[in-house]
């Protein structure tokens, strides 16, 4: 019970509202929504942010994070990114959005993120949707100066689920730091099969231990992912990571 | 009954709350029992941008009183804590510190930085 009657509660967030410009169907389960803020304006992010959607659901609403898939740089509209997932109502209302309609949402949010290149050597690692803050994190990245050099390591149950594909490919042709690799595995085995390359590639096979890290998943692989560079001399704040 | 009592560092007014810690969850945001469940539950507001997943620092609250009746942290929420503003030593996010003895007695204060960051309209 309270003391005093519920009221107008204390530190609201400010809402803005978006409207939807464009749908894009990466996959039959996998939709980028692009929206714009109304009144023209821009939104002001850094590469790795997320917004707070607010979710109508039957007699409640309820706020939803969705990661910025696109560049800060870009002009006129900002991406989201998700996919169906079982029991995901927001998503599923997501789904259901039409071009020209309004969302409500805050933000941006969020401190996994890069603004500049903090290391000689990075390394991003994504499955799925987790591409989505890792997308505009990678390009700032490479943008930085000096270049570092910068290895994108990219995991998916199949080649239709590697998003922004041909994007990437390019980037790995036109920018000289750049490793861009897939990892193709069935879902219950990504981790197990990420968790072996950081194992091979950065735990065994290399004894240096200053490049950072940049980990973005679904469920506790990206936690074991963590615990294994952290556990094999990587400094914590040089092993950043984002659970979903 | 548990007693949780919030203070906001704008100036808004004290809440408290009673509470029987083992009717958990109150809302659907957060760990059953966590501050922000709590306050949540209760009608008292918390930002809560990643919706409660330990994923954001928004749901920040600083502990004045109570800090060791809370469960333990965990690697996650310090690693996010670390990126908090307004980091004191008894700071936690509301969304992992759970409230499991019902006769614990919490005084948190949500930071006004917090406030003020969750209020600017991020436009240009």
């Amino acid at each position: 019970m309270t003391a005093e009657p519920p009221s107008a509660p204390a530190a609201r967030r400010t809402t803005l509202i978006a409207r939807v410009e464009r749908i894009f169907d990466h996959a039959a389960d996998t939709r980028s929504l692009f929206l714009s803020l109304t009144g023209g304006k821009h939104l002001r992010f850094v590469p790795g942010q997320f917004i707070s959607i607010t979710i109508p659901l039957s007699n409640e609403t309820r706020s939803r994070p969705y990661s910025i898939a696109s560049d800060p740089e870009e002009r006129g509209s900002f991406e989201i990114c998700f996919n169906r997932v079982e029991g995901g109502h927001g998503v599923a209302w997501l789904f259901e959005r039409q071009v020209g309609e309004l969302l409500d949402f805050s933000g941006p949010f969020g401190a996994f993120t890069i603004d500049r290149a903090p290391a000689p050597q990075l390394c991003f690692i994504a499955e799925g949707t987790a591409i989505a803050p890792i997308r505009p994190m990678l390009k700032r990245a490479l943008a930085s100066s000096p270049s570092p050099k910068v290895e994108l390591i990219y995991a998916a149950p199949d080649r239709e689920h590697i998003f922004y594909a041909a994007e990437f490919d390019a980037l790995a042709r036109t920018a000289p730091g750049l490793s861009y690799e897939t990892v193709i595995a069935p879902a219950e085995k990504i981790y197990d099969r990420l968790f072996d390359l950081a194992q091979a590639r950065w735990v065994a096979g290399d004894t240096d231990r200053t490049r950072h890290f940049y980990i973005c998943g679904v469920g506790k692989g990206v936690l074991r992912l963590r615990d294994l560079l952290r556990g094999a001399g990587y400094e914590r704040r040089s092993v950043h990571y984002e659970q979903w | 009954m548990a007693k949780l009592r919030i203070q906001f560092e704008n100036g808004d007014p004290e809440k408290v709350i009673e509470f029987d810690p083992a009717k958990a969850p109150f809302h659907h945001d957060g760990k059953p029992g966590s501050i922000l469940d709590v306050m949540l539950g209760h009608g008292v507001h918390l930002e809560h941008a990643c919706g409660g997943n330990c994923a954001c620092t928004t749901c920040h609250v600083i502990v004045k009183q109570g800090f060791n009746k809370l469960g333990e942290s965990s690697e996650q929420e310090e690693d996010l804590l670390d990126k908090a503003p307004g980091l004191t030593p008894t700071s936690r996010l509301g969304c992992q510190a759970v409230v499991d003895d019902p006769d614990a007695e919490i005084v948190v204060v949500v930071p006004r930085y917090t406030i003020n960051q969750v209020s600017e309209a991020a436009e240009e």
